[in-house]
This record gives C-alpha cells, sequence and structure tokens, in this order.
C-alpha cells in the first residue's frame, strides 16, 4: 500500500534561493541611508573630477591679476587667491588630483602590502617573525616622517607622492591580511588544496586570495579617504605637490598666509576634505555591513532562511538518493517530476501514531505549528500540527535529522524561539500551567524552575568567566532564596549527585578546568537546580565521546528514577534513543510521523521513514552487505512504501 | 595474524608488499614556548599498521587519540617525529621537503566537515579542475569534461559543478569532496571522519557511494572515525587507538566477536545498540565495569580520589574516564565482556 502525499517543496531548491546575489545586496543597501548617500557623494566627486574641464569656468592656471584676492563675486562665485586663480575652478581640478593620490596611493599600498601579508601569514616561521618585526618597525615611526624622508629623497611630484602615501599605508594592509591569512591557512579547503598537490603560490593567490576580497575592500574604502588627508596635509607643509598642481592641501597653505585679511578662504579646500573623507570612511563601513549580512536587524530573515535551507537540504537529499539508487539500477530517469515525500495525509498519520498513554502527562504539547517570518511576508512552516505528552518519569526521544524542526519544537517549549519564529497555532501546558503565549517574564519564571535544559556543546553551556559555584548557587538564589551559604551546601551537593568528585573543591573552579563529559555533569546539575518537573536535553550527548556519553546518559536515567522527573531527550542518533527512551516520537521535515514505545518501534516500526532510518543505520552489534537508503523505502512516484 | 590480502580485492598487485607500511609511527606536536624554545608533546606513539591495494582499514579511537594525526603524518600535513611509512616501498622521509606531484595523486583525502574543505568563494567545480590543471590533464575543454564525469561518478549532474558550497547540502558537498579526490585515481583515500557530520539517511548513501567506488576502481581507504558501527560497516581490518598507541588490530568481525583488549571491550560496551533488547543488562554491566574500575583504581593508590583541585588538568581528564585509564592494569583477565546483542 502506497501512502499519498503531497510535495511543493520539491520546487525550492537551494539554488533559486542563493541566485539573487547583486539583487539582496540592493535591498540591503536600501536599508542603509548613510551608505546610499556616500555612494552618491563618491560617485559626485568623481564625476566633477572626469568632467572638470568643463565645468570649471577658468583653467586651473588661469590668472585673473586685476582680482587678486577677491572675495566672491558674479565672476569668480568663491572669489581668486593671491595670484588671481579662480578658487572654484582650483577647487574642482583639485578633486582630480585627490582621487588620482587617493587611488594611486591605495593601489601601491595594496600592491606591497597584500603579497608582504599573504606569504607572511601563509608561510609563518621565520618569515613571518622577520617580517612582522619590519610591520613593527614601520609602526613605530608615524606615517607622515616616512612621508618626509622619501620626499626628501626623491623630491616632490605628483608619482612621488603617490609612492610616498603608498608606502606609508602598505604596512596596514599588510598586516590585515597577514591575520586573516593566518586564520585561513588553517582551514581546511587550504588544507584540500595541499593534498590535491596545488603549488603554495597557486593556494595563497588563487584559494586564499579570493576570500579575501571583502575586507579588502573595507580596507581600500576607508584609505581612499585617509590618504587625501595625507595629501592634503603633505601639500599643506608645501612638502606634496608643486605649487603649480592645484590641490586641496596647497589651497588650504595659500588660506593659512591670508587668514587674517581673508578668514573664509580656508572654507571651499576645507569642507571638500571634510566631505570627501566622511564619504569614504562611511562607504567602507557600509561594505562591512553588507558583507556582514547586517546583523543586528535581519537576524530573524536569516533565521528563516536558515530554516528554510534546512528543509530543503532534506528534501535535496531524498531526491539524491533517488537519483543514486535509479543510477545504480539503470532505471529510465522518471524523477523530473516526481514529488517528494513531506507529509502523510492527517488520517494515514493518526493511525500511525499511537499514543501509548502514560500515567500522569507532565508535558503535553497539542497540535503546535511553529512558522517563521520572512521579511517579505511569506509564512515557511516548520512544524505543524505536533502533538505529545510526556509522562512523569518518562523519557520521551524526539527523533529527527537535520531540519526536522525537533530543536525548534523544543525552542518553543521553553520559549526561547529565535526572533521572527513564533508558535503559529497549539498548546504547551506543564503541569497544568499553559506556556505557549507567555511573555518573556512568565517563561523565566518557568525556565530553570519547572524546565530545565542542557545543550549540545558543554562548554557552550557554561559560561566561561565565572566558576562553577557560582553558576550552580545562582539559580538556587533565585528561584529557592536560599542563602549564599545554603546555597554552597546545596550546589556541591548537586555537583555530587551528578558524579563529580571532590563537589566541594571544585565549585571555585571555570568550566575550562573541566572535561567535557565532566563539563556536560555541571550542566545538568546546574539544569537541576530549580528541581524542575521536564528536563529537556537538545543534543545533549552528541558531541561526547561513546564512552562519555553511555556515562551521561546512565546519570540521566539514574537521575529519572530517583528524582521521578521526566526526559524529553532531543537526539539524531538512533542509539541513543534504543538506549535511554521509553517511547520515541520520529519526526521528519517538521512532521510527526509516529510516537510509539521504543522496543515496538525498533521492532516493528509504522512510518516506512522510520523503518527507513532503522534500515541505514549501520552499528557495531549487526552486519548486512549493503546499507538501505531513503530511496528503497519511496515508490518511483516519490510515495512513502509502507509495509 | 592480520596479513593476508582480502579476496577479490587486489587485482594484480599479489606481491606480499602493503599499499601502505607505517611501522613504529611517532608524530610529535608543538604545544607552546616562544619562538626560540620548542615545547613537543607525542601524539602518536609507536603506531605500526598496513593498508592493502583494495582494502579498507579502519582506525577507531576516541577524541584525542591521535588517530586523525596519523592521517595527517600519512598525508605528510604532520612531521613524523620517529619511525617510518613507507608507501608502495617507498619511504616518505626519502621524498624529502617538497611532496612529489606522483605521491599527491596517489593519496586523496576526504575531511568530515565537507563546507569547510571547498573554499567557499569558487564555484565547487574548481576544486577537480584545480586539481586536475596542477597534474597536467588536458586543456580547460578536457578538464572540464573530467570534472562532468567525476560528478556523474559520485551521483551529481552537470548543474552541480558551477554551484556553491553555500547552495549545496552537506551531502552534495561530501560528494564534491569525494569527487575532487577520486578524479585522480588515487590508490589511497584518507576518510577523516568523512560521514561523522552526514544525517543518517545521508550517511548511508555516502557510505555505499564509498564502498561501490572502491569496488569499481579497487581503490584503498584509512577510514579514520570514532564510530564503531560505520567501521564494522565498511572495513576489512581495524585498529584500536588509545592516547597514541594503536592497542588492538585485526580482522573487523575477529576484532567485534571477541575483542582483546579490556579498553575495546569498553568502547563497545559503552557504543549505543541498535536496539532497545536488554538494554538493561548491558546498563547494570556497565555499571559493574564502572564499579570495578573505581574499586581497581583504590586499590592502586586512590588516584582518582586525590584529585587535587590544585592540579586542574589531572582533575579534569581523569575522572572523565577513570574505567578506561585503569582498566588497562586490571588486563584482559576480568571476566565481565559485555558482549552487545547478536542480532542479525
Amino acid at each position: 500500500m502506497t501512502v499519498s502525499t503531497v510535495g511543493p517543496a520539491a520546487a525550492t531548491t537551494p539554488a533559486a534561493k542563493q541566485a539573487a546575489g547583486p539583487r539582496q545586496a540592493w535591498r540591503r543597501l536600501r536599508h542603509q541611508p548613510l551608505t546610499l548617500a556616500a555612494i552618491l557623494t563618491v560617485a559626485l566627486i568623481v564625476v566633477i573630477a572626469v568632467f572638470a574641464p568643463v565645468l570649471a569656468p577658468y583653467a586651473p592656471d588661469d590668472t585673473d591679476f586685476s582680482n587678486v584676492l577677491s572675495g566672491p563675486t558674479a565672476a569668480h562665485p568663491l572669489g581668486t587667491d593671491d595670484l588671481g586663480h579662480d578658487v572654484l575652478s582650483q577647487l574642482i581640478f583639485a578633486a582630480r588630483t585627490a582621487l588620482l593620490v587617493a587611488g594611486g596611493s591605495v593601489l601601491v599600498a595594496m600592491l606591497i602590502g597584500v603579497p608582504f601579508g599573504l606569504i607572511l601569514g601563509y608561510k609563518g616561521g621565520w618569515y613571518d617573525r622577520l617580517g612582522s618585526r619590519v610591520m613593527d618597525l614601520a609602526d613605530a615611526f608615524p606615517g607622515i616622517m616616512i612621508g618626509f624622508v622619501v620626499i626628501a629623497i626623491l623630491g616632490r611630484g605628483v608619482w612621488i607622492l603617490i609612492f610616498a602615501i603608498g608606502l606609508i599605508f602598505s604596512m596596514n594592509f599588510g598586516r590585515m591580511v597577514r591575520a586573516i591569512t593566518l586564520a585561513e591557512r588553517k582551514k581546511l579547503y587550504v588544507e584540500s588544496a595541499h593534498v590535491s598537490g596545488l603549488r603554495n603560490r597557486q593556494i595563497i593567490f588563487g584559494q586564499v586570495l579570493p576570500n579575501l576580497a571583502g575586507p579588502l575592500a573595507v580596507q581600500a574604502a576607508v584609505f581612499l579617504g585617509n590618504a587625501i588627508k595625507v595629501e592634503a596635509a603633505l601639500s599643506f607643509l608645501a612638502l606634496g605637490l608643486p605649487d603649480d598642481q592645484p590641490s586641496w592641501g596647497g589651497m588650504l597653505r595659500t588660506a593659512a598666509e591670508h587668514q587674517v585679511d581673508h578668514p573664509l578662504m580656508a572654507l571651499p579646500p576645507g569642507i571638500a576634505i571634510v566631505v570627501t573623507v566622511l564619504a569614504f570612511n562611511l562607504l567602507g563601513d557600509g561594505i562591512n555591513d553588507a558583507l556582514s549580512g547586517a546583523r543586528s536587524t535581519r537576524k530573524a530573515r536569516k533565521a528563516s532562511r536558515k530554516a528554510a535551507r534546512l528543509a530543503a537540504s532534506t528534501l535535496a537529499e531524498v531526491e539524491q538518493a533517488r537519483l543514486d539508487a535509479e543510477a545504480r539500477e539503470q532505471v529510465p530517469s522518471t524523477r523530473d517530476d516526481a514529488p517528494v515525500p513531506v507529509a502523510s495525509s492527517v488520517a494515514t498519520r493518526e493511525a500511525l501514531v499511537t499514543t501509548a498513554a502514560h500515567p500522569e502527562p507532565v508535558l503535553s504539547v497539542r497540535g503546535v505549528s511553529i512558522v517563521a517570518d520572512r521579511p517579505d511576508g511569506e509564512v515557511v512552516p516548520l512544524v505543524s500540527d505536533v502533538s505529545l505528552t510526556v509522562g512523569r518519569g518518562e523519557v520521551l526521544g524526539l527523533l529527527g535529522e537535520s531540519g526536522s524542526g525537533k530543536s525548534m519544537l523544543a525552542k518553543s517549549i521553553l520559549g526561547l524561539l529565535p526572533p521572527g519564529v513564533r508558535v503559529d497555532s497549539g498548546s504547551v501546558t506543564l503541569a497544568g500551567d499553559e506556556l505557549v503565549g507567555r511573555d518573556e517574564r512568565g517563561m523565566r519564571a518557568i525556565r530553570g524552575k519547572k524546565l530545565g535544559v542542557v545543550f549540545q556543546n558543554p562548554q557552550a553551556n557554561l559560561s566561561p568567566v565565572h566558576t562553577v559555584g557560582h553558576q550552580l548557587v545562582d539559580p538556587l538564589r533565585v528561584h529557592h532564596g536560599m542563602s549564599k551559604a545554603a546555597a554552597r551546601d546545596r550546589a556541591a551537593e548537586l555537583l555530587d549527585m551528578v558524579g563529580v568528585k571532590d563537589a566541594a573543591g571544585r565549585l571555585s573552579q571555570y568550566p575550562y578546568q573541566f572535561s567535557g563529559g565532566m563539563a556536560q555533569r555541571v550542566a545538568i546539575a546546574i539544569a537541576l537546580a530549580g528541581e524542575p518537573d521536564v528536563l529537556i536535553l537538545d543534543e545533549a550527548t552528541s558531541a561526547l565521546d561513546v564512552t562519555t556519553q553511555s556515562q551521561v546518559l546512565d546519570l540521566v536515567l539514574d537521575l529519572r528514577e530517583s528524582l521521578g522527573m521526566a526526559v524529553v531527550n532531543i537526539t539524531h542518533d538512533l542509539g541513543v534513543a534504543a538506549e535511554s527512551c521509553d517511547r520515541v516520537a520520529i519526526l521528519y521535515h517538521g512532521e510527526l510521523l509516529e510516537v510509539n514505545d521504543v522496543f515496538s518501534l525498533f521492532e516493528n516500526p509504522h512510518h516506512p521513514y522510520t523503518a527507513a532510518l532503522l534500515a541505514a543505520h549501520p552499528t557495531a552489534d549487526r552486519e548486512v552487505d549493503r546499507l538501505p537508503t531513503l530511496a528503497d523505502f519511496v515508490t518511483a512516484d516519490g510515495e512513502w512504501i509502507v509495509r | 595474524m592480520d596479513r593476508e590480502v582480502n579476496p577479490g580485492m587486489s587485482p594484480d598487485r599479489t606481491d606480499s608488499r602493503p599499499l601502505l607500511d607505517v611501522r613504529d609511527l611517532d608524530v610529535a606536536y608543538e604545544v607552546s614556548g616562544s619562538s626560540w624554545r620548542r615545547t613537543t608533546t607525542t601524539v602518536v606513539k609507536g603506531v605500526s599498521f598496513h593498508i592493502d591495494a583494495g582494502e579498507t582499514y579502519g582506525l577507531v579511537g576516541e577524541s584525542g587519540s591521535g588517530k586523525s594525526t596519523t592521517g595527517r603524518a600519512i598525508l605528510r600535513l604532520a612531521e613524523v617525529a620517529g619511525g617510518t611509512i613507507e608507501f608502495d616501498g617507498t619511504d616518505l622521509a626519502t621524498l624529502g621537503e617538497r611532496t612529489p606531484l606522483s605521491y599527491r595523486r596517489d593519496v586523496q583525502a576526504v575531511y568530515q566537515d565537507p563546507a569547510g574543505s571547498l573554499n567557499p568563494r569558487h564555484h565547487v567545480g574548481r576544486a577537480v579542475t584545480d586539481a586536475l590543471k596542477r597534474h597536467g590533464t588536458g586543456d580547460r575543454a578536457e578538464r572540464q569534461d573530467r570534472a562532468r564525469e567525476a560528478f556523474a561518478q559520485v551521483g551529481l549532474t552537470d548543474a552541480h559543478l558551477s554551484r556553491f558550497p553555500s547552495e549545496m547540502s552537506g551531502g552534495q558537498l561530501q560528494r564534491v569532496a569525494i569527487a575532487r579526490a577520486l578524479v585522480l585515481e588515487p590508490r589511497l583515500v584518507i576518510c577523516d571522519e568523512a560521514v561523522s557530520a552526514l544525517d543518517l539517511s545521508t550517511q548511508s548513501q555516502i557510505i555505499n557511494l564509498l564502498m561501490d567506488l572502491q569496488q569499481a576502481s579497487g581503490v584503498s581507504y584509512l577510514f579514520i572515525t570514532h564510530d564503531l558501527g560505520v567501521v564494522r560497516h565498511m572495513a576489512h581490518r581495524l585498529g584500536v587507538l588509545r592516547k597514541g598507541e594503536l592497542i588492538e588490530q585485526g580482522d573487523t568481525s575477529a576484532v567485534f566477536a571477541d575483542p582483546q583488549h579490556e579498553y575495546t571491550r569498553s568502547l563497545l560496551a559503552a557504543s549505543p545498540s541498535s536496539h532497545p533488547e536488554g538494554r538493561e543488562q548491558r546498563r547494570a554491566d556497565r555499571l559493574a565495569r564502572r564499579r570495578g574500575a573505581a574499586q581497581a583504581s583504590e586499590g592502586a593508590g586512590g588516584t582518582a580520589a586525590s584529585a587535587s583541585p590544585t592540579a586542574p588538568a589531572a582533575a579534569a581528564s581523569s575522572p572523565a574516564r577513570p574505567a578506561t585509564a585503569d582498566m588497562r592494569q586490571a588486563g584482559p583477565t576480568r571476566p565481565m565482556v559485555a558482549r552487545p546483542e547478536g542480532r542479525a
């Protein structure tokens, strides 16, 4: 018999979602008015520089000796300088100089700094030790001094100025590139390139350099602004450009000579410098924000996108499995429009879910649906209509692969859903109290006291800057109003209960002084501090070695027996479920496919997906010739095969 | 005892020489210290094993056992401090500083994190074509053809060639990594936790793919993993590493049926079973095992009890694995062998 399916999700391949790169960048930009203004300003300056001869009323070297040092007049809107040059024209032509010097010097700085930093970062060892000292030395001199020295040796001129400023900035680029390269070098893709036999040169410039593009763009934008400042400073000191070359710095110098009689002369070049430098700096910030995906404001969108991608990737794997099966069996391809099994029909699902009623449900989840709200108004379902109960003293397993919604379900119980993700309908009751719809304060009273939780990464569970004792004592004082001394005694008791030896002595230690398994025990002790009705383990043993994992699981089972609390054990590991759970719920793509007693589930799985998982699980206690895959449990039409 | 070649697996290389022969391998890492003084710690100690052509050798152990380091030494990414590694009769120590291109062709790697092992800024197809280019394969068009073939071999389509890593699922990325490794027609692939990060349904596909490719090409695998289930399914022979030492090795079925070393037994007992049947007994056995170990350690001077807070490193590590640390002293004479359920 086959179960009818609906498969709209097959159309949303990850590729379709990622294709709109530039469009997304534009959409982000629209939310950054400052960056937009900076781009427009820079564009305006570039246009002015390019079309200077057309825009300027006079040539840069036109002199009007009859009107020396005039204020604004009809013929000279910004007045003239001491040689009778038109200030407006000078200002316009000086924009050319500014951009040429800025662009040229940043290019020089990158040409020197980037390869230097790449080699230091990649080669390490003596290259790095010597090269880093050179950079330190360069840092020890004020940049402007280096400029003085170069100009003193080589003389004044546009190209010499560009070289001098480039040299000043090259070490900044070198330092940044070295730091990023050091981080990239350790990444697996570099190691993989090594294993492929690629030469160092190919790895440095072909593999590492493209990953530097973003930070380099930011740095370049900021230094374009800085270069304009340095150029102005040097020209102001009559060290920069020759006097006949119009420059903002040179104009400032003239203005300084006449600041008593003509105080307003400094304004036009001053404003030009400030506006240009500001524009480049804002542009740098904008690029930085665009690259980092503007974290703070669009966290929600990211969360929902991630959830959608996870879901899509599970589907992609099913599709892949079918592809493989076809390739192997030389079956003519019928997969193009074949739907992928997403959900069984409601009627059948109810038949599959045998809710062995456990006495006294302490936690019940009824018809919970969780959705993510995309900013464009689309609502992405993450968990659909899940109903579960957990009895007192029962261990319920929530089993699923990535994208199944198991963690979202746990987070909805805890009231810890990420922004943009919400419970759309349904109810969660803990010992009779409704949890859905509670505000943060209401949930805080529940979490820690009635609900304990332990996450996957033991070290991330604990605060690295506080002692273990501090972290245990805090919840005891908050939830039970204990005195400091009493809380400390209780903390030692709790640590002892979870099997930490010399508990009292270890209270004053920091998490890094605990091994992974011990840290996870501490996290469990903290979760138990409030004497919760339900302990939620979110992949709590997945990161541990098998020996440690079995110890922690045994501990949880001991505690369940001695304290009578209920446990929700979220895992992707069938073995963990087999060893530790009384009942197991199978989640797939946000749907609850089956809930059953653990023995029945492993002996006689109802849903084909469960059967597929069981069959695909390679274990230490049996041998098979070939692992069946999901594809073996799906018909050519993309429907589950129910046996 | 473990020198026989797997039947039907080694086509024409019937000489007794193994493809890879590792003898008394020591690997040491520089831990800390200033630029001028080095402090090293030995993470692999006196490891010896060999891999025949067409064979899968499993290297199992818990975190910190030195299994990945052993793989890196074979890939010449970690420096060998002692012992020899011979590949096809050539001692790697004689190769000099620069690794010859032929070795880089013959020995490839597939890592745990497929997304990390591909350049995020390149189309995934480039991982394959770059490798081909380096090894002097034809012109651009020919390389593109070879990449297409390689992708087809691992169950990907042409459309996948021009995707970025961020646009593919974990299983698909692992296929790309396998395509990159196999396109050079290597003789040995180091699979370092190559299926550990994958979902179960994906994992079984990748395992099947690796085994199919081995059948077709006769490639050998060094399969490094912490997952006993996977190693039992894939490896012809296996070695168990513990704190840098190879404590047991042999045919996979023999080791699983009759583990000789107490540590192997405790690993098997701790490894979750595929069925809940008999779990109460298993739990009781584990408890007895731990109790026995604790008593043994107290008898041996009470090291666990005296773990003082002033020695954080020792205190942090010793209670975590008291069972394993002390059971070795107890030796295989202890009668409590918890055999996993024998379900077919």
